[in-house]
Parts: structure tokens; C-alpha cells; sequence
């Protein structure tokens, strides 16, 4: 198995933040992903160039993960390359990883921790933190899952190779996304009546019975996502075309 | 990250003088956009552009919650528009990745074609976000003085009505059962105390 350096590797890592560059509805990632194999593939073919060819017209093909637990299938995939692994053994990997690359990346990233680290920066500046701190705690805890996780990828998918896929079964990340259901009900519960201290902090009837109101309307949006959803932006768009075309005289 | 409505709110913000203001616009968008998850092909509010012009179109206006509730709902609306731009831009990524008899097989073909569709979406995103700032520039010297005293009171209960209806909605759709209820509960009675005592 010919090894790739730390500086392919440091390179694929890389690339792999541009995986999502040129997505599109024929191959979804399959260019990113092409183009963030680079590196490997010309490591590994480089008297070949036929191969090399071969590889990455393959590679370009349809693909489609969570674009931080790219570098999963990524490293994996330069790994089977290094073992020169045979194309239809590649592809059939390839279609078996999307799904439980997806599955975890967007019940992780997209269900808990972005928007755990967005309210808990809200919450941060609504308890009276400057700006620029709030804003400097979402990028910094966001990011040091969304980094470690493309570290951890990349080290796993070259290690495990076209067993990967055990290995994502077995990795305590799978039950992280359960394990972060609980802060952020905690957290969304909180940000409510200190929005509503200041929103409607100057309403007659008192920040108390404002920060019931707010809550009253939180629960209904969880009890009725539906219509609480189509309510809350027509709403937010009429409510404001309003005050823009009749201004004062509606008051 | 930098797009997430809570960055680009503020540093918007910081541009155009009140990044107080940029994060609220920023966070309420936040809050409005957490449920659209892009799983697959799903593709939500092109939130960046939006962050932006929510906050230039609340900065254009007088101060205070009026001006929050105009410049979210401009956001929302330019972050809808940018949603169908990014499927029009998906589209041409689909012919661009598969030129008839140009298959990506050499390095350079491949890097060129992907990072030319890169740049096509710094094209894509600087256009929408320009075009959203100088409608919004227009509609501002148009309709100058939509504000109130009491209006300001009104657009900050409705501001927050949204908010919090979509916050219960954001919760749902990412965690349910009773230990979501009883946690959110506790989040609420310390979000509570926190306010009383903040005030």
C-alpha cells in the first residue's frame, strides 16, 4: 500500500472545504469530490496517466454526503485507490457510504449543534454579552466540530479504508446527536423570555405577560409546526410590507 | 460560517455603523432559517444576502423595533430569491460538470470546471446582496418616515411573535417527545429568572 504524505493529506483536507463548490443536480458533489481527490490521485498515478484518467472520470461521477464527513469517504476512497482496488469494488463503496455519511452529518450538524451554538450565542448576547463575543463563541464552538470532525474523518476513512463503514456503526459519534437534544430544547427554552424582555420590554401590559405571550406562542409553534411555520414568515413579510407602504397612518 | 445570518448580521452591521442592530436583524434571522436543513437537494433561504440586506434595510430606517420587523422581512424575502438563484445556479453547474465530450478526466479540466462554479457562486451571492442593497437604498428614500412612536411598540410584539412561533417550530423539527418538553421547560423558567432579574 504506497502511503501518502502529510502534506496530501493536509491537502485533501483542504479541498475537502470546497467539496460543495460545484454541486449540481446531475452529480450533486461529484465534481467537489473529484476535485478534492487530486492530490491522492496524482500521487498514486503518477507514471500512469491513463489510470489517472480512469480514476478521476470515476470519482467525478454522482456523489453525495454531508460535506464534513466527506473526508470519511475521501480518505477511504484514496486508500482502496493505493490498494488499487478494482473500479466496480469503488463504486459499490461509494453508493454504500453516502447514506450513513448523510444520515449522521445532518442529524448531528445540521439538527444540534448549528443550531445549538446560534441560540447559544443569541442567548450569550441577550444576557448582555458584547456582539462581537457572542459571534466569537458560535464560530469557535461550531468550528471545533466542524474541523474535528473533518480531521477525525480523514484520519478514520485512511486508517479503515473500504471498512469504514463498520467503523461509523461502532464510533460513539452516533449517539452525540441524542446527547445534544436536551441542551438545546434547555437553550431554546431560555431564549424566548429574554427576547421578550426586550422586544416588547415598552408594552403597556408588563415584561411579565409579554414573556408569557412570547412563550404561549413558542409552545403553539411546537404543538402546530405546520401552520406556526407558514404563519410566522407570511406574517413577518406582510406584518413588514405594511409598516413600509401605510407607515404611521396605520397607527 | 461567516454566511450564517449571526455572523453576517453583525459584520454587516459593523459596515454600516450599528452591529447591535446588525445582530439582532441577524439573530431573529437565525432563528427563522434554523429548520432548513439542506439534506440532499433541499436548499433553504440563501442566508447570507439575506443577513445583509435585512440589516441594510433596518439601518436605512429609523431606529428600534420597526426597523427590525421592516429589515427581517426584507431579508426574508431577498433569502427567498436567493434560493431560487441557487437552483438556477445548480442548473448550470449540471451542463457545466458534463460538457459533451469533455469528460473530467485530466486534473486541470476537473480543477478549472469546479472552481469556475465556485466562482460563479461569489458572482451569484455578491449580485443578489448588491441588487438587495440598492432596492432597499431606493425604497428608503422613497417611503423615508414609516415610523411611530407607538409602531415602534406593535412591530416589537409582532417581531417577537414570529420569532418565538418559530422557535417552538425550530424545536420540533429537530427533537420531540417529553424530555424535549420537560428540558424546554426548564430552559424557559431560567430564561424567566434571568429576565427579572436582568430588568
Amino acid at each position: 500500500m504506497a502511503a501518502l504524505g502529510r502534506t496530501v493529506r493536509l491537502r485533501l483536507l483542504l479541498r475537502s472545504l470546497l467539496v460543495q463548490g460545484s454541486w449540481n443536480y446531475r452529480t450533486m458533489q461529484g465534481a467537489g469530490l473529484g476535485f478534492a481527490l487530486i492530490p491522492a490521485l496524482t500521487r498514486l498515478y503518477r507514471d500512469d496517466p491513463e489510470a489517472l484518467g480512469e480514476a478521476l472520470r470515476s470519482h467525478s461521477g454522482f456523489f453525495n454526503a454531508h460535506p464534513y464527513l466527506s473526508t470519511v469517504a475521501l480518505a477511504a476512497l484514496a486508500r482502496m485507490e493505493s490498494e488499487r482496488t478494482g473500479a466496480e469494488q469503488v463504486e459499490r463503496f461509494k453508493r454504500a457510504i453516502v447514506s450513513p455519511l448523510g444520515s449522521l452529518g445532518d442529524r448531528l450538524v445540521w439538527a444540534r449543534w448549528r443550531p445549538l451554538c446560534a441560540l447559544l450565542a443569541f442567548l450569550i448576547f441577550l444576557l448582555g454579552a458584547p456582539w462581537w463575543v457572542a459571534v466569537g463563541v458560535f464560530l469557535t464552538s461550531y468550528n471545533a466540530i466542524h474541523i474535528g470532525l473533518r480531521i477525525w474523518g480523514l484520519r478514520l476513512g485512511w486508517r479503515e479504508g473500504r471498512e469504514v463503514g463498520h467503523a461509523l456503526m461502532g464510533s460513539p459519534l452516533r449517539r452525540l446527536p441524542d446527547r445534544l437534544t436536551i441542551p438545546l430544547a434547555v437553550v431554546s427554552g431560555a431564549v424566548v423570555p429574554l427576547m421578550a424582555l426586550t422586544l416588547g420590554g415598552a408594552v403597556d401590559v408588563g415584561p411579565l405577560s409579554t414573556i408569557g405571550i412570547a412563550l404561549a406562542l413558542a409552545v403553539a409553534g411546537y404543538g402546530r409546526p405546520g401552520l406556526a411555520n407558514r404563519l410566522a414568515v407570511l406574517g413577518l413579510v406582510v406584518g413588514s410590507l405594511a409598516f413600509v407602504l401605510l407607515g404611521s397612518s396605520l397607527w | 460560517m461567516i454566511s450564517r445570518p449571526i455572523v453576517a448580521g453583525p459584520l454587516a452591521g459593523l459596515l454600516l455603523g450599528d452591529p447591535v442592530a446588525g445582530m439582532w436583524a441577524g439573530a431573529i434571522l437565525e432563528i427563522l432559517s434554523l429548520r432548513q436543513l439542506p439534506i440532499g437537494a433541499n436548499r433553504g433561504w440563501d442566508t447570507g444576502p439575506a443577513a445583509v440586506a435585512a440589516v441594510a434595510a433596518a439601518l436605512r430606517w429609523t431606529a428600534g423595533p420597526i426597523a427590525l420587523l421592516v429589515g427581517v422581512g426584507f431579508g426574508v424575502v431577498v433569502g427567498w430569491v436567493g434560493s431560487w438563484s441557487v437552483h438556477w445556479m445548480r442548473q448550470f453547474n449540471s451542463r457545466l460538470v458534463a460538457v459533451e465530450g469533455q469528460p473530467l478526466d485530466t486534473p486541470s479540466r476537473l480543477t478549472v470546471r469546479h472552481l469556475s462554479a465556485v466562482f460563479v457562486d461569489l458572482f451569484r451571492a455578491t449580485a443578489l446582496t448588491a441588487a438587495a442593497v440598492a432596492c432597499i437604498t431606493l425604497l428608503a428614500t422613497a417611503l423615508a418616515d414609516a415610523a411611530a412612536g407607538l409602531a415602534n411598540v406593535v412591530a416589537g410584539l409582532l417581531l417577537l411573535a414570529f420569532a418565538s412561533l418559530a422557535l417552538g417550530v425550530d424545536l420540533r423539527m429537530m427533537a420531540r417527545g417529553r424530555r424535549v418538553w420537560t428540558a424546554a421547560g426548564v430552559g424557559a423558567v431560567l430564561g424567566v429568572i434571568l429576565a427579572i432579574w436582568l430588568r
